[in-house]
């Protein structure tokens, strides 16, 4: 308690020096007023030329670095986009040309092969009609051949039969025309 | 009260008679503003693309100013930039540091803020005559009034003009001093109720700070886009 008391007094001894320093305003009074207004002009002088000449046109300067950055990227940028752009178009394009290529190619390849088929397809048919041509032409010939040799078969049976029931030979050529009359008679059955 | 005495530092300066000593006052001008250049050294050290905090900092501060300047008194203002940026960049670092206890804060001295204003009138002034010629004393009658109250009108205007400087001093000087000595009370308060009631009015000086933090900002605004209507008023002739 004592403590606190003499710790109050102590404060109160301070405040009652404050309030005495306070004599009306300072301000009002005129002995440093030529002062002031000379060290407020001197400094402020300073303070103006070192702003103006220094300062500001660094900040100016800094500022529009950074605005003419920014406007530099951003040109950039929407220069890279069309360029981006422009790459995409092109890629389209060559995929579209290689698409129609490939279905040229295609349709080329396929009538390609299919004349190739056709000629192909011709000449096996050509060997084909040639080989039938052919192949008649051997049933004929065998057909006339056999029809000799029936005729030549048939003499010798018919003059064999004859000289066995008959016993007697007769003339061959008598035979000869009898059969080939009788063939030419019956041939017609058979061929 | 004391926060506001002005003393000597150093020794006593005289020039033809009129005493240019080194003060307080001055020692808290020359802090200000090397916090000033400090910080714009930083801010500016290294020109990154990407900025850091600081460069940042500085960067908001740059384009804050110069949009302040654009919106209000339009493209024609921009070679007055470096000035309104040094004098808000001022005003803002003087009420800030004057915020740190046991500082001096410049802007609550009526002759500080007076012959900032001053400058600026003279200034818009002259800008306005060299623009505009005689034609600038158009500013005093507004178009659209009738005959019969232009009289009056065009007094009550010169008043007006004539009263900016003393408007934009005091608003800035009062503004700071109220709030110090707001802030002086409440301490008083602090310590004269002593530990029991001491706490409510602890409370209030907190609360009194940060909202002095936002005045300090908020007066420097103002004593930059004042500066940039008058201005505006001198390049761009509206009535």
């Amino acid at each position: 308690m004592k403590r606190y008391f003499g710790f109050i007094l102590a404060l109160l001894a301070i405040q009652n020096d404050l309030f005495a320093a306070e004599a009306g305003m300072p301000q009002l009074d005129p002995k440093y007023w030529a002062s002031q207004a000379f060290w407020l002009i001197l400094v402020f002088t300073i303070l103006y030329i070192s702003i103006a000449k220094f300062y500001l046109p660094k900040i100016k300067n800094n500022l529009d670095n950074r605005e003419n950055k920014i406007k530099d990227d951003l040109d950039d940028a929407n220069k890279f986009k069309e360029l981006s752009e422009s790459k995409l178009k092109e890629y389209e394009k060559i995929l579209e040309d290689a698409k129609k290529e490939i279905i040229k190619i295609h349709i080329d390849s396929k009538n390609i092969l299919n004349k190739d088929i056709q000629t192909k397809k011709e000449a096996v048919e050509k060997d084909i009609e040639k080989e039938i041509v052919k192949a008649q032409k051997e049933i004929i010939d065998l057909k006339k051949n056999s029809v000799s040799d029936i005729q030549k078969i048939s003499e010798d049976i018919a003059s064999n039969i004859i000289e066995k029931i008959s016993g007697d030979k007769l003339n061959e050529s008598s035979i000869k025309a009898a059969v080939e009359e009788t063939s030419k008679k019956n041939l017609g059955k058979y061929l | 009260m004391q926060q506001f005495n002005v003393h000597k530092i150093g020794p006593e300066i005289k020039i033809a008679g009129v005493d240019l000593s080194f003060t307080n006052s001055s020692l808290f001008m020359v802090i200000s503003a090397s916090v000033i250049l400090l910080f714009l050294f930083l801010g500016t050290r290294e020109k990154k693309i990407v900025p850091d905090k600081i460069q940042l900092i500085a960067e908001m501060f740059y384009t804050f100013v110069a949009k302040m300047i654009s919106d209000t008194a339009g493209s024609k203002a921009k070679p007055y930039f470096p000035f309104i940026f040094s004098l808000f960049m001022f005003v803002l670092f003087c009420n800030m540091v004057g915020m740190l206890p046991y500082s001096f804060t410049v802007t609550s001295h009526i002759i500080v803020t007076l012959i900032m204003a001053l400058f600026i009138f003279i200034a818009v002034t002259i800008i306005g005559f060299v623009k505009h010629g005689f034609k600038y004393l158009n500013i005093f009658v507004p178009s659209g009034v009738p005959v019969v109250l232009l009289p009056l009108i065009t007094v009550i205007e010169i008043i007006s003009y004539l009263s900016r400087p003393v408007s934009l001093s005091v608003r800035l000087f009062a503004n700071m001093m109220a709030g110090h000595t707001m802030l002086k009370v409440f301490g008083g308060f602090v310590i004269s109720l002593g530990l029991l009631g001491g706490w409510l009015p602890l409370g209030f000086s907190v609360a009194l700070t940060g909202l002095e933090i936002l005045v300090a900002f908020l007066q420097a605004y103002v004593f930059a886009i004042l500066t940039c209507i008058y201005l505006n008023d001198a390049l761009n002739l509206h009535h």
